[in-house]
């Protein structure tokens, strides 16, 4: 079993998953931020590609793109990253989420060469469908990559058994019709599409998508295998001082964490 | 010898009616284009007519509608006497009348086939071999003619040596698929369009002979090509790249739309509102002084800029606003670069009684003021998007954003061949009305096709429209003109297809122009409309066939024809076509004069007056 699977399974805490944005708000900052996340109580870590047209999120990921693209970053910068964090961290499983076009434009195989020899987990790409992804999956598996993929409010039936089939490691349940950092998540409606999704696997169900404070994290982490927040802390790293990011953004974690776990640890 | 079940594109489907019994219906069938109308001489029959009733309707009837005399197992003394009293064309038998039985009035005839379960289609034809088609009936026990059901259409064998006619259960609701599937050479209808035994409903023919003049267009789009595959792929181009939550609503409208392409309501719909709405069709237009002058081959252009709004985007709205009307979506959203789409969307919306949301990159805003007004002035909502470059792909993704947040109640009208299935396809087939006209013009005005087609191309869908119906001609060299900007070595144009490379963006596969690391990068093109960096993925497809050339002229060559033609035909075109224009220039005093070249005459040059001014230094 992969590392993902392990840390999701073998732990009995509901998983917390922080996203950032590679490159964010300068590269340089990236890898002491994954190690501050991890001190926090990150479980795994989402790591964003930064992508110039990024149609699935919104505005404060979409800045998080602009402000890590005019920094320099790369894709090959962003798989450096991972490397250097492996270096102090075997541990903590990293997943990178992105779109399909740097990964095409670099090549499937070397994407995935470079991949793996930065240990990277798993691999979710937001506008690639399982229906077009057979090839990519493939290539991952062959290199002990997950491939995770999107549930979504509209999935049908028929899908969530193909995609199920097709993913490794987690899957990631978006909470909502709309885009990340939205605001009309509903936690009632959530928690049955969850236990529909359950009827169809026994992998580890993540919840993204508008989870903005300890309180819904809480709330989501009663219904779900693993809570991952994006925008909420891409926003601090947006707003606080970049001298500060250190110890802000770690705060704030520490702050879900203990929301989510005083309302599991009764369980 | 006319093949009967091979598509000729320029032939067109006949149509008899059958049981008339009243002149107020022969007139309004005749008056409808139908070519026969038939009168039934067998007295059993509901629909019988005596031969008073059958002479007032002769008499009613205006010339070049054939009468058809219908008769089952009579006496030739029966037929010799109704034919001793009117002038009957042809004769229709019905009944198990032999070769000899037809042939004894000296007149020419067309034999019924009721087909039985066993039937022998073939060996009936050759056996009546100077019937002048045969017309293929249900059969049902005791009952002959008038049935009201269909036979099984795959008895039909598909090479046959006499022309056949289609008759059984024909209605406006299937008759368009009984021609796509049959392609015979005349389909006949009797209680199909009636609204009680004898007695014709108008409506219903003006239904039916809609249902039968769409589906003349659809059937020879049929064959050209069988792209896109289930999944929305030319080739590697195209398919379905967008995040999890689009991927049932795209289900959904691919659904709806292959649905509706062969529903002959909706095609009715459709082409009442491409006719009176739009202005269809649009001319086709011999710029006579500028192929004179250019000194080579002679020039057409096919007139897009006299549509409603001003170019072809229209043809595209109005289709996808029918079909968002269809599956019950009352708000509409669309991207915008130059402002041409937003318009055309605005302006169903405004028709069909929607709401409208336009994305509209900031910068786009600023450089296209009047049709930010025009928009508003049509009721639609403008948003400025500040994201990313601020552009028209911007533009594209927070619409995409809009969508996913509201999926239940919008439809998303995308304006070009491009994003994830069925969208390529889907546009093309509303936009393939430019190139199935043009076929048709053409051939009246020259009486062949073109030797040369040429369109510029941005997303692509004004030459995906002309170019589709012609791609099966392969001694037709078409021509995709992109932006080349400053010149292709700039690195300051909009031509993917010649300068770009594959990938993914706005949910399909395709050329892209994007940096090493796989970022969208920006264009520059004079003309708003080219000013994108990906194009639809069957132009990707055909560039890699070689099927299409694509080239690319500058800003300054499209600016040279844009000036030539209003000057010289006193045409004002728009920057984007100007780019066809310039190709245009460059190739037509290289050919004889008996060449014929059409472009597409995309859109006008009203809205580029500001940038034309700005440009040379005058200020308006």
């Amino acid at each position: 079993m992969s590392r993902l699977t392990d840390k999701l399974r073998a732990q009995k805490r509901t998983a917390l998953i922080p996203f950032i944005t590679a490159g964010d708000p300068t590269p340089n900052l990236t890898v002491p931020l994954m190690h501050a996340l991890v001190d926090a109580g990150a479980d795994i870590i989402e790591l964003g590609i930064p992508f110039s047209d990024p149609m699935a999120d919104g505005p404060v990921i979409q800045r998080a793109s602009e402000r890590a693209l005019a920094a320099g970053t790369r894709l090959s910068d962003v798989l450096k990253m991972v490397k250097t964090f492996r270096e102090q961290n075997q541990t903590t499983p990293v997943v990178l989420m992105g779109y399909l076009n740097p990964i095409e434009i670099m090549g499937y195989k070397s994407f995935v060469k470079s991949a793996q020899a930065a240990k990277v987990d798993g691999v979710l790409t937001v506008d690639l469908p399982p229906e077009e992804a057979s090839e990519f999956c493939t290539l991952l598996r062959s290199h002990a990559i997950a491939p995770i993929f999107l549930l979504a409010p509209t999935t049908t039936p028929e899908r969530i058994k193909r995609i199920c089939a097709q993913t490794d490691g987690y899957l990631y349940y978006v909470s909502l019709k709309g885009v990340t950092g939205s605001a009309n998540l509903d936690v009632t409606s959530v928690a049955e599409k969850v236990a529909e999704i359950r009827q169809y696997t026994k992998l580890p169900i993540g919840v993204g998508f508008g989870i903005k404070d300890a309180e819904m994290a809480a709330q989501i982490a009663q219904i779900s295998d693993a809570v991952i927040v994006g925008s909420a802390i891409v926003q601090r790293i947006e707003t606080e001082p970049q001298d500060k990011l250190l110890e802000t953004i770690p705060a704030f974690l520490r702050e879900l964490r203990q929301a989510m776990d005083g309302m599991t640890s009764n369980v | 010898m006319l093949k009967t079940n091979q598509n000729n594109p320029i032939s067109r489907t006949r149509v008899k009616i059958c049981g008339i019994t009243r002149p107020q219906d022969a007139l309004v069938a005749a008056k409808l284009g139908a070519d026969a109308i038939g009168l039934v001489f067998y007295q059993k029959s509901p629909r019988a007519v005596t031969v008073e009733q059958a002479q007032a309707i002769i008499q009613a009837l205006p010339a070049f509608v054939t009468v058809v005399g219908l008769f089952v197992n009579a006496e030739p003394t029966f037929v010799h006497g109704i034919l001793a009293q009117l002038p009957l064309e042809l004769l229709q038998f019905h009944g198990e009348e032999s070769p000899e039985d037809c042939q004894q009035f000296a007149k020419p005839y067309i034999k019924a086939l009721r087909m039985r379960p066993d039937v022998d289609v073939q060996a009936f034809a050759k056996r009546y071999t100077n019937a002048k088609a045969l017309l293929l009936d249900t059969y049902v026990q005791g009952i002959k003619g008038g049935t009201g059901t269909v036979f099984d259409w795959q008895q039909v064998p598909t090479h046959l040596s006499k022309p056949i006619i289609i008759a059984g259960g024909l209605t406006p609701e299937n008759v368009s698929q009984a021609i796509t599937t049959l392609t015979p050479y005349a389909v006949d209808v009797s209680g199909g369009v009636e609204s009680a035994k004898g007695i014709k409903d108008a409506e219903k023919m003006s239904a039916f002979m809609r249902g039968v003049s769409m589906s003349n267009i659809k059937s020879f789009t049929h064959q050209e090509t069988s792209l896109p595959d289930a999944h929305g792929h030319f080739g590697i181009y195209g398919g379905i790249f967008v995040p999890e939550t689009l991927m049932q609503p795209l289900e959904e409208l691919r659904q709806a739309y292959e649905h509706y392409l062969k529903n002959a309501a909706f095609l009715a719909e459709l082409n009442d509102d491409l006719h009176n709405f739009v202005g269809r069709p649009s001319p086709l237009y011999h710029a006579a002084r500028w192929s004179q002058h250019l000194g080579g081959a002679q020039i057409y252009l096919k007139r897009e800029d006299l549509n409603h709004t001003g170019a072809h985007k229209i043809n595209n709205t109005v289709g996808q606003a029918l079909l968002a009307k269809r599956m019950g979506k009352n708000r509409i959203i669309a991207e915008t670069g130059a402002g041409q789409h937003g318009v055309a969307s605005a302006t169903v919306a405004a028709r069909f009684g929607m709401e409208c949301v336009v994305y509209m990159g900031a910068e786009d805003v600023k450089r296209q003021a009047i049709n930010v007004y025009r928009m508003r002035l049509l009721g639609a909502q403008v948003r400025t998007v500040e994201s990313g470059s601020k552009t028209l792909k911007d533009a594209l993704n927070e619409a995409m954003r809009d969508w996913v947040t509201h999926v239940d109640n919008t439809f998303y009208i995308i304006g070009t061949v491009a994003g994830p299935h069925p969208y390529p396809a889907m546009v093309r087939d509303f936009q393939a009305v430019i190139g199935r006209e043009t076929r048709q013009q053409i051939k009246v005005l020259t009486g062949r096709l073109p030797d040369f087609l040429i369109a510029c191309v941005g997303g692509g869908s004004n030459a995906m429209g002309l170019f589709y119906p012609f791609l099966d001609e392969q001694d037709i060299a078409m021509y995709g003109v992109e932006a080349a900007g400053d010149g292709l070595d700039t690195g300051h144009h909009a031509a993917p297809l010649c300068a770009g490379k594959p990938g993914v963006l706005h949910g399909n596969r395709t050329y892209l122009m994007s940096d090493q690391d796989g970022q969208i990068i920006e264009t520059h093109s004079i003309s708003a409309g080219l000013d994108y960096p990906g194009v639809g993925p069957e132009h990707a497809w055909l560039k890699d066939t070689g099927r299409v050339k694509y080239v690319a002229v500058t800003d300054d060559e499209a600016l040279a024809a844009f000036h030539d033609l209003t000057r010289m035909e006193g045409i004002m075109p728009a920057l984007e076509s100007s780019h066809a224009l310039a190709y245009c220039k460059k190739i037509a005093p290289t050919l004889d004069k008996d060449k014929i070249i059409v472009i597409n005459l995309s859109g006008r040059g009203d809205k580029d007056i500001h940038t034309v001014a700005t440009l040379e230094g005058i200020k308006i």
